[in-house]
């Protein structure tokens, strides 16, 4: 079973129905499908998608290029493939322009979709073993900073306070036992 | 890959001191291979001393720019360590602008400069710029001036273009703050124009006289003079009191400390966050 959430977005029942029953072949179980742009962007909205499959042309208020944007605009670590019809592969690049990961041209080869696929898997765990290591650092620096920065500021107080007394102790019209006395008060006081 | 022998540890610790000021630990051999072995493997060359000749006596000193590249650390994320952008937004900011509206009289627009000064790849100037843009709706009423320097060539490069892949986006910007402020472009993302037009771009060795960038009144220096010896160390930071305006702000890392380094700055605490003034002379008005 594959760690990957897939929504495959197409107007095409056939191409659907092909796409997922493949997709569950290769033992990507959760897989969500749309039947049109709209219907997906509602999904991208309420749900967070690892990968959008999406076709490019599809009736209605919302494309491809409508999809890519509201999956981008949703999370930017949702990867997205277009599928663009043979010979129209200036619409595939322009989408590519706009953030999407890759691109396949129907019929779909699945064999291209599947190595696309592991390679997204492989980047997204790489990307999840980089953040715990990023959390850990980020935790282990927000400790440390803490402790320096209250070393940082105790060490300020304590030199205005040594500055102060060295003030006191230093005023040569006061008799040695009142300069102590004042600089012990000004101790006691802070 | 190439293995460097102690002695070229030496000779290299010493020339990039010299270019750089950047002080390494002659012990970390695997940071002078994981760094440098990629241009001995580019150049065509068979070892590191080989490496240390071409560059001395590379009169272009195209060399001595890539070995600066690759040695310099070029760490950096939007936003990164929240804490002195909070403290920038809600506490250095509304001051500086208070201070200097007072000393304007409304007359002039309010100038606010702000130095981010081992910027690398841009993404803390790009951050402050952001801060600035949300927190002043009438960017009009102000004259503000962002100067982003660096000692590598590579990072001023894409500071200056602003261009970001996905994984260095990914790193502390928020969706709405990236959607907003940046462009999707080519499977990257670019830093919109309305931002990008108020950073400027420069390379700058700090081991060197920097006086004639003129007087700051924030200047951000984090997680930089931790590359520098003690002496250097307090050099850069004299320097920088210099530099600032009496009621100036400095940010420096939040793991970082100015405690016998500089004792022209004290510290002040504000929420999680640290940020310096310099000390008051006695004769200065509170």
């Amino acid at each position: 079973m594959s760690a990957l959430r897939i929504l495959v977005v197409d107007d095409d029942p056939v191409t659907r129905e092909l796409v997922i029953k493949k997709l569950r072949q290769a033992d990507y179980d959760e897989v969500e499908t749309a039947e049109n742009g709209v219907m997906a962007a509602d999904l991208i909205k309420k749900d967070y998608y690892d990968v959008v499959l999406t076709d490019l042309m599809m009736p209605g208020g919302v494309d491809g290029i409508g999809v890519l944007e509201a999956a981008k605009q949703k999370s930017n670590r949702t990867e997205v493939i277009v599928m663009t019809a043979f010979g129209s592969i200036e619409n595939a690049v322009e989408a590519m322009k706009k953030g999407a990961a890759d691109y396949l041209q129907k019929p779909l080869n699945f064999d291209e979709l599947f190595i696309k696929l592991t390679k997204i898997n492989n980047m997204k765990r790489l990307m999840e073993d980089a953040g715990d290591l990023r959390e850990a650092m980020d935790i282990t620096e927000k400790n440390a900073s803490q402790t320096i920065q209250e070393l940082e500021m105790t060490v300020s107080r304590l030199q205005d306070e040594m500055s102060a007394i060295r003030q006191i102790l230093s005023k040569a019209d006061v008799d040695a036992e009142t300069r102590i006395n004042m600089a012990l008060e000004a101790l006691t006081l802070r | 890959m190439i293995k460097i022998t102690p002695d070229e540890i030496k000779l290299l610790s010493k020339y990039i001191y010299d270019i750089s000021g950047i002080s390494l630990d002659q012990t970390k051999t695997y940071l002078f291979e994981t760094r440098l072995g990629p241009l001995l493997e580019e150049e065509g060359l068979s070892s590191y001393s080989e490496l240390y000749n071409k560059a001395r006596t590379d009169p272009a000193k195209a060399i001595e720019r890539k070995i600066v590249d690759a040695i310099s650390t070029n760490e950096t994320l939007f936003f990164r360590d929240r804490g002195p952008f909070e403290v920038l937004q809600h506490k250095i900011l509304p001051d500086l602008i208070d201070a200097r509206s007072a000393k304007s009289s409304g007359r002039l627009s309010i100038p606010i400069r702000i130095w981010s000064a081992a910027c690398s790849t841009g993404q803390e100037i790009y951050s402050i710029a952001i801060i600035l843009k949300e927190l002043l709706p009438d960017m009009s009423k102000y004259n503000i001036r962002l100067l982003g320097t660096d000692i590598s060539d590579a990072a001023i490069a894409q500071a200056s273009q602003g261009v970001y892949n996905k994984f260095e986006i990914e790193r502390g910007l928020p969706p709405d703050i990236l959607h907003k402020y940046f462009s999707p472009n080519s499977g990257n993302w670019k830093v919109k124009d309305e931002i990008r037009a108020m950073a400027v771009f420069r390379k700058l060795n700090l081991m060197l006289p920097f006086q004639a960038l003129g007087k700051f009144d924030i200047v951000f220096c984090r997680n930089v003079a931790i590359y520098f010896n003690m002496e250097d160390r307090k050099r850069l930071f004299e320097r920088i009191a210099d530099i600032l305006e009496p009621d100036g702000y400095l940010i420096i890392g939040s793991t970082e400390s100015l405690t016998g380094v500089c004792p022209k700055f004290e510290p002040h605490r504000h929420i999680r966050s640290i940020y310096y003034q310099l000390k008051k002379s006695k004769g200065d008005k509170p």
